[in-house]
């Protein structure tokens, strides 16, 4: 039988087992944006334009891995407009990133798998490159914004009447620790996944400067920068959303009790 | 007041951007490899070519005048790039270039990318030293660069060595990484060896898992032949990706409950096993969607250009999804597995190390 068929079905059961209705939740969200990205492949194949595409699909994953992810409303709004924030910035934030790096495409190294495939097929590479950056970083960009906005509500809900200056000192701590596991996550996650391009670059002892300047290894390097600047940033907006809303609430509280 | 104060430090991050990348642009000197701008382009449609698969693309012809940065000339050059620039790239008045010098005749080895990726981390760390304070930024970078450090020493001593076990290196990098990552963040403290423990575990329980499927099933469905950049035997390969990947995961989700439940313990000292078990559930369900998630995306996004390339020539999806998704999609699923495994276990092993701490009282 197919391993990777019993992996998804362990995985599967694991999920039941320790989410129950929340795992089984998790394992369809984590299909749908399967299905997204499967979509957003097959839209961007017939040349619609890559920047509406990929904001709708954006949209998409980030509300199925949001509101999929916990069913209290509060948290998964503003982690919601969190991210759609974050990811805006980023996105535009990509676009000059590729104008000036140039990270599309592949190189020499990949002859091999490339070989007999036709290289002039008329798809704008340039776009997928800004594409894939905008996808890897949705994910973190979700985590970061869920985690602050549960940990932050749970804060609010213990001591609703919390002045907003120690909410705001709440966020600064909260957010560091979120800060520091998720910029690791990402870290690992982008080393782990290159270790063959790495093990290629020093076995064949490239120079330092192919380093620092070679288009597969950058492009990664750049994917990796943006998803942590995508966690800072959605740690700082969401924050913000929070204190914003608590100030309002209390002001909308106080003109309620002179209105009694 | 305090915004003002704010808009200073943003003005300050823009200030060392622009710095940066200024420098980078002219770091020339820096590399002995000739470097050159291209001052001038002129580009020419030579011919609209259509494939078999009835795409059909335009070559064009590019003449560049580069002035060389190290050295003290201009030379001529000529390019060729198809405008999906697959392989071949477009280049514009402006761009820096790293080229070589083969004989008597000069080529792009390839665009000067250091001022653009140079620019973007210089923003990551302003931005980063403004939001939190200089000692826990500098921590954080510091345990990045360690681990940079760790991880590179790692691959020389993989390359150089010729009869090393792949598997047993990387594990051994695992437990550096993850003690390493764990004490700058939490100290040495029993809170730290907890987290650790426990992700070391899932860690392992994990690919022991993987292992076992793959020994059983023959590797059936799987394969490791379709691995890009390959110098080596690629089954450890992914075997060492899997272990990098899932640990920083499990690390990121063990810290968390591990962390929720020291808060419990805090409280009440006298609590009972079933206790910070099911807390430890309760908090692992709420994170582990969103953090499969972020594996997920970076796994899947990276295939993405090879599958747009596949597609385009003819292939079809069911092909595609066997060949250029297959390890992507084997990634993600088997990170999942430890993420989801991370929270039984962390539960577990720290309901049962408090509860015995406390009957021992």
């Amino acid at each position: 039988m197919n391993a990777i068929g019993i992996l998804v079905i362990i995985l599967f059961v694991l999920m039941v087992f320790v989410g129950k209705g929340q795992g089984v939740k998790a394992f369809f969200g984590l299909l749908c944006n399967f299905l997204a990205i499967f979509i957003l492949i097959i839209l961007i194949n017939w040349q619609f334009n890559p920047y509406i595409v990929t904001i709708i699909m954006s949209l998409i994953i980030l509300s199925i891995a949001i509101y999929l992810g916990s069913d209290n409303i509060e948290v998964t709004n503003t982690a919601f407009k969190t991210s759609i924030i974050v990811v805006a910035i980023l996105m535009i934030l990509s676009i000059v990133i590729q104008h000036f790096g140039q990270f599309q495409g592949f190189t020499t190294e990949n002859s091999e798998e490339l070989e007999g495939l036709s290289l002039t097929v008329g798809l704008p590479f340039g776009h997928i490159a800004m594409i894939v950056m905008v996808i890897s970083i949705l994910g973190a960009v979700a985590e970061a914004a869920m985690a602050i906005s549960a940990d932050l509500s749970e804060v609010v809900n213990r001591a609703p009447n919390m002045s907003s200056t120690s909410l705001y000192a709440h966020t600064r701590i909260i957010g560091g620790q979120i800060l520091g596991t998720a910029i690791n996550t990402l870290f690992f996650g982008v080393l782990g996944a290159n270790i063959p391009l790495l093990i290629w670059f020093v076995r064949l002892r490239y120079p330092i400067a192919m380093f620092v300047n070679a288009k597969l290894l950058m492009a990664e390097v750049v994917t990796m920068l943006l998803g942590m600047l995508g966690i800072l940033l959605s740690i700082w907006i969401a924050g913000w959303l929070i204190v914003r809303a608590n100030i309002k609430q209390q002001k909308m509280g106080i003109t309620h009790e002179r209105n009694i | 007041m305090t915004f003002i104060k704010q808009t200073k430090k943003y003005i300050v991050v823009f200030l060392a951007v622009l710095f940066a990348w200024i420098f980078l642009r002219h770091d020339a000197f820096l590399y002995t490899n000739p470097v050159g701008q291209v001052t001038q382009v002129s580009s020419k449609r030579v011919q609209k070519i259509t494939d078999e698969h009835n795409n059909s693309d335009i070559i064009m012809t590019q003449h560049l005048t580069i002035k060389l940065l190290n050295r003290n000339q201009s030379i001529k050059l000529t390019n060729n790039y198809a405008q999906s620039q697959i392989m071949t790239s477009k280049y514009r008045v402006g761009d820096q270039l790293l080229l070589e010098k083969i004989g008597t005749n000069m080529h792009i080895l390839s665009l000067k990318r250091d001022a653009t990726v140079g620019g973007l981390a210089t923003l990551l760390i302003g931005l980063l030293l403004v939001y939190s304070k200089w000692r826990a930024t500098s921590w954080l970078l510091f345990s990045l660069v360690l681990n940079v450090i760790l991880f590179g020493l790692t691959l020389v001593i993989n390359v150089q060595s010729k009869n090393v076990n792949v598997f047993l290196l990387f594990s051994v990098l695992a437990i550096l990484l993850a003690t390493g990552s764990l004490l700058l963040v939490l100290g040495k403290t029993l809170q730290m060896g907890i987290t650790l423990l426990t992700t070391l575990i899932t860690t392992a329980i994990t690919i022991g898992i993987l292992v076992l499927v793959l020994r059983l099933t023959n590797d059936a469905g799987v394969h490791f032949e379709t691995m890009s950049y390959v110098t080596q035997l690629p089954v450890t390969l992914f075997m060492a990706q899997t272990i990098i990947g899932v640990l920083g995961a499990v690390m990121d989700e063990a810290a968390d409950i591990v962390a929720m439940q020291f808060g419990m313990r805090r409280e009440n000292a006298t609590r009972q096993f079933s206790d910070y078990w099911h807390a430890g559930m309760s908090v692992g369900r709420d994170i582990m969607g969103t953090l499969i998630n972020v594996l997920f995306m970076i796994f899947i996004a990276e295939t993405m250009p090879m599958v747009f390339l596949m597609l385009r020539n003819g292939n079809n999806w069911t092909y595609i999804m066997d060949q250029i998704m297959n390890l992507g999609i084997l990634q993600t699923v088997i990170s999942g597995i430890g993420i989801v495994l991370a929270i039984p276990v962390t539960s577990a092993l720290v309901g049962w190390i408090m509860s015995r701490k406390v009957s021992r009282l």
